[in-house]
């Protein structure tokens, strides 16, 4: 298997639902489709290509809009499967019934970017903490953090 | 009747502090959940404030056990958006560190294992030794955890003569003693009748659940990405992927042993073979605007970094996914049908740390809400009663 005989590869397989393809490292393989395509994508890897690895799901706020980066391996490279979602209405898909092993990070996409992932197995928040204020999402860029005024119980003594 | 056991968040057994709520029936384990984010630093949103050079401490501090992989994984993808080429020196001295890593990570996860499994004099054993590769790290980078060897486009120090016979030597004496742990564990059938079975995760599982390292490769599934995506020097030098069948704890032993022979091979190749001339060259202040996935096999399995720049002199975004985090899902699925008692061994089996502090249990009363402690040590008692009262399975076999 080579670069070249992947790409060729996912354009036949995919045809139009593929919105570009880029192989700007040996091994490296970015590929982007809608939000829309995106569960026929997974499946369409999962069945033809047999690429079950899901290394981790990125996040990107890009102002407008929020990149979504799927980073599937197999035994031979690194593909990546991007997508973008509106900023106003980020509402996302769950692959969790193709690939149960993507439940950790789409719960930790709900928590650091308020993406919605519909369907989702297991929706409670992943890393951040019970009572953290609802709105907060820290990857946002627009998030900055400020330091809670500390308040000791029963005043300075 | 049935209980629901909070255990952690301040759990001994892995690097992180988890929360982990267990529900048993009986002796048994029906459902595990887990809970995260005690020791969340906001590191991905850190990096997004500090410059290229400065992002290579905060990587490194990731991780107590595993620094150097956090390190090099980071700046393997930096080299690439920076479009520099470290020189063949540099890299070899990096994988060098990354392999000498790897056998100190191995040795104190085999320690642990030892004395998870009530086997404490080999935990001693084992933990001796892991001085000599703890010695080797100082001499070659000063520290022995943080080794901050890594810099942007090559390494921050070299080798010398003196230095290289050194490790040699070390690493005959132990090659030996791991060769005697190799056969001690052949030979000690109470050792092996508590980890055979222990952690059942099948085949087909931790290919769905998406685990990684000796964990995957414990269940049979040859990946490594040192052979399926060779990063810096692993293209020329000559190793093998470890895996085992037997999809348990012993497997997950069995896997790590085999692996710290392959490391003392490859420690070997690279001093016999290290390439003489400089061992960095001097990287841009800024990089292009573009994106890179970067992927690093860390002793506890696949680490992946996905880096992208903006053009200035900081990241856009930095993703880091650690090994650990891949394998929570496949943990609750080996807890679940397991016994109680071996909750301690099966989250050492996936890696612990060793910075742990307090070790207690608390068992709350699924009626009343009563809760009771039990100290760790307790349930290290509860887990040799267990033992000693269950049916051994005598005829298991170490499979090496």
């Amino acid at each position: 298997m080579n670069d070249e005989a992947l790409i060729n590869k996912i354009n036949e397989g995919l045809k139009d639902k593929v919105v570009a393809v880029t192989n700007p490292a040996p091994r490296r393989i970015f590929f982007k489709v809608n939000a829309d395509n995106l569960l026929s994508a997974v499946n369409w890897l999962k069945d033809e290509l047999g690429i079950t690895h899901l290394s981790t799901i990125s996040g990107v706020d890009l102002g407008q809009s929020f990149e979504l980066l799927y980073h599937f391996a197999n035994n031979y490279c690194a593909l990546t499967l991007q997508t973008e979602i509106p900023h106003e209405h980020p509402v996302l898909p769950s692959i969790c019934e193709l690939i149960p092993g993507a439940i950790l990070y789409e719960r930790e996409l709900q928590d650091m970017f308020g993406i919605v992932v519909n369907n989702i197995p297991d929706s409670r928040p992943l890393i951040l903490p019970d009572d953290w204020p609802a709105g907060n999402y820290p990857l946002r860029k627009d998030w900055k953090y400020e330091r809670p005024t500390e308040v000791i119980p029963g005043g300075k003594s | 009747m049935s209980f629901e056991i909070p255990i952690g968040p301040q759990h001994p057994a892995l690097k992180e502090p988890v929360g982990v709520r267990v529900t048993v029936d009986g002796e048994i384990i029906r459902e595990a959940d887990l809970r995260l984010g005690y020791n969340h630093r906001g590191v991905e949103k850190l990096a997004e404030q500090k410059t290229w050079i400065q992002n290579i401490y905060l990587m490194e501090r990731i991780c107590g056990i595993c620094s150097h992989s956090h390190a090099t994984c980071y700046v393997q993808g930096v080299e690439k958006l920076m479009e520099i080429e470290p020189p063949k020196r540099g890299l070899y001295i990096r994988i060098l560190v990354s392999e000498l890593e790897r056998v100190h990570s191995h040795l104190l996860w085999l320690g642990v294992a030892g004395h998870e499994a009530g086997f404490d004099s080999f935990f001693m054993y084992v933990w001796r030794d892991r001085e000599i590769v703890m010695d080797i790290l100082e001499t070659i980078s000063g520290n022995r955890v943080h080794y901050a060897i890594n810099t942007i486009g090559g390494v921050r120090r070299d080798l010398n003569e003196l230095q290289i016979k050194h490790i040699l030597e070390s690493l005959e004496v132990l090659r030996q003693r791991s060769a005697y742990y190799q056969k001690l564990g052949t030979t000690e059938p109470s050792f092996v009748a508590r980890l055979a079975g222990v952690g059942y995760l099948s085949k087909e599982d931790a290919i769905a659940l998406c685990a990684v390292g000796p964990t995957l490769r414990a269940s049979g599934v040859p990946m490594d990405v040192r052979k399926d995506d060779p990063y810096a020097v692993y293209d020329e030098v000559p190793f093998e992927v470890c895996t085992a069948d037997t999809c348990d704890v012993l497997g997950r032993t069995v896997v790590r042993i085999k692996e710290l022979m392959q490391s003392y091979n490859i420690i070997e190749y690279l001093l016999k073979n290290l390439p003489a001339g400089p061992i960095a060259v001097r990287p841009p202040r800024k990089a292009k605007p573009n994106e890179v996935v970067s992927r690093y096999e860390a002793p506890r399995g696949e680490n992946i970094h996905y880096i992208k720049s903006n053009g200035s002199d900081k990241p856009e975004r930095l993703k880091v996914r650690a090994p650990t985090l891949a394998n929570y899902a496949a943990t609750i699925k080996m807890l679940k049908n397991g016994f109680i008692a071996d909750v301690p061994l099966i989250f050492a089996a996936i890696d612990p740390c060793i910075c742990c502090a307090e070790r207690s249990v608390a068992i709350v009363d699924a009626r009343s809400q009563k809760e009771t402690v039990v100290t760790m040590s307790s349930l290290g008692q509860l887990s040799l009663k267990n033992t000693n009262y269950k049916a051994r399975k005598r005829e298991a076999e170490w499979p090496l």
